[in-house]
């Protein structure tokens, strides 16, 4: 690989790394949704939703068949 | 665009194939690209993948909780048969519509953004 | 509207630098909390690449200026002083409490990928066959892993590993003092000289935005 598609790869992996950062981590005060959002970003929105309650769900059950301690 | 911005590069250490990470981390920050990306042609193809993703979603949870339930010996062997019959079934004929609508797995991938991707 | 780029602690003066829209960085004084802000005269946040860049390096800056950042989300953002205001309150002990866990620590980025693709020759296999062969690789992926994972959590004040994502065999955020970053970084590329045939990025040092909200709490494995 040349040097430059690999400075040109990093800064890709950097760049999206930051992206996810930005769009999607830090902290969340209760200020209002802001971003336009085309039909589409809504279905996977709400799939996003839907989703992360299944995931919490799994948690949930596996804490239920292995009690590790109790929660705190 | 001001070139003032663009950030540096922010990499600590890296092995293997970094392109390959490239390509699987373009789908990650998907708010962005899809919004480009929303045209009717587009539609159809955004559609069947909304589906599969689901689909394999669901296979591969419950695939999860199979083998869990496998390690605890909550299962008899006939029922591990069987489970696995059909998991592999699932698996092939997934495996035909994602040849069938030309994707790879991470299409059909979620980012759930603090919960990472869900698949 | 106001737009938040996060909270600080310690911070002397403000970057010289123009915000999202090119509006004038101020700085607010909210419940004992400092808050970073700009106003735009724009009606709705739109997603552009270079908000998020503009979004990003003033984060960045405020980073290199002060004790702590807790950055905040990009996307949100608040009609007016008075929501400004009430939502920082609302959140003020947990906010005070996000800045002390972040103090003097960046954020380290981790994903390694899957070693080859898994056996794919399931034809043929009977069901049992197919879900033992299914089991061990998913313990071998669990085990290696936490083999790679646990010393480098050790190295941090805590992170958070997420859920096995195809192809990712590990994808873990640290929370990393910064006098730990060199050995971090040593100990990644032992891990490269180790296992060559690993394929993986560690990115950083970040502004700690993954450990800024309460709700990754529940996330979190004490080193």
């Amino acid at each position: 690989m040349s040097t430059r598609d690999e400075h040109e790869l990093k800064y890709q992996v950097t760049l999206v790394e930051l992206v996810d950062r930005v769009l999607n981590k830090g902290v969340v005060l209760t200020g209002d949704i802001t971003l336009s959002v085309a039909n589409v970003d809504l279905v996977y929105v709400g799939l996003r939703l839907l989703l992360s309650s299944v995931a919490t769900l799994e948690e949930q059950r596996d804490r239920e068949l292995h009690p590790v301690g109790a929660q705190p | 665009m001001s070139a003032r911005h663009e950030p540096v590069d922010k990499i600590l250490a890296s092995g293997g194939d970094l392109g390959r990470i490239a390509s699987e981390l373009e789908h990650v920050p998907q708010a962005f690209p899809r919004r480009v990306n929303a045209d009717p042609e587009q539609v159809e193809r955004g559609l069947a993948q909304l589906v599969l993703t689901l689909v394999e979603l669901l296979r591969q949870l419950m695939e999860r909780q199979a083998l869990r339930r496998m390690e605890l010996n909550t299962l008899t062997d006939d029922e591990i048969e069987q489970m696995g019959e059909t998991f592999m079934k699932l698996e092939q004929r997934m495996q035909e519509l994602k040849e069938h609508f030309d994707f790879e797995d991470r299409d059909l991938n979620l980012n759930l953004g603090p919960l990472g991707n869900l698949l | 509207m106001i737009h938040l780029y996060g909270l600080v602690q310690g911070l002397d003066d403000l970057p010289d630098l123009r915000g999202v829209d090119g509006a004038a960085l101020e700085r607010r004084r909210i419940a004992g909390l400092d808050v970073v802000v700009s106003r735009s005269t724009r009606e709705l946040g739109e997603v552009t690449h270079d908000a998020i860049l503009v979004h990003a390096n003033v984060v960045e800056e405020l980073m290199s200026r002060s004790r702590a950042v807790l950055p905040a989300q990009f996307g949100r953002a608040f009609t007016s002083e008075e929501q400004l205001t009430e939502a920082v309150q609302t959140k003020a002990t947990a906010l005070e409490r996000g800045l002390t866990r972040v103090r003097g620590c960046v954020e380290l980025g981790l994903r390694v990928l899957e070693r080859g693709s898994r056996t794919d020759e399931s034809t043929g296999l009977s069901g049992s066959d197919y879900m033992r062969t299914r089991l061990a690789e998913a313990t071998e992926r669990d085990r290696f892993s936490q083999e790679l994972h646990g010393p480098l959590a050790a190295l941090s004040r805590t992170s958070t590993r997420f859920g096995g994502a195809s192809g990712d065999l590990l994808q873990a955020v640290y929370l990393v003092p910064e006098e730990q970053i060199e050995a971090f970084r040593e100990h990644m590329n032992r891990i490269e000289g180790a296992h060559p045939e690993l394929t993986m990025v560690c990115t950083g040092p970040w502004p700690p935005y993954t450990f800024a909200d309460d709700r990754e709490e529940s996330h979190e494995r004490s080193a």
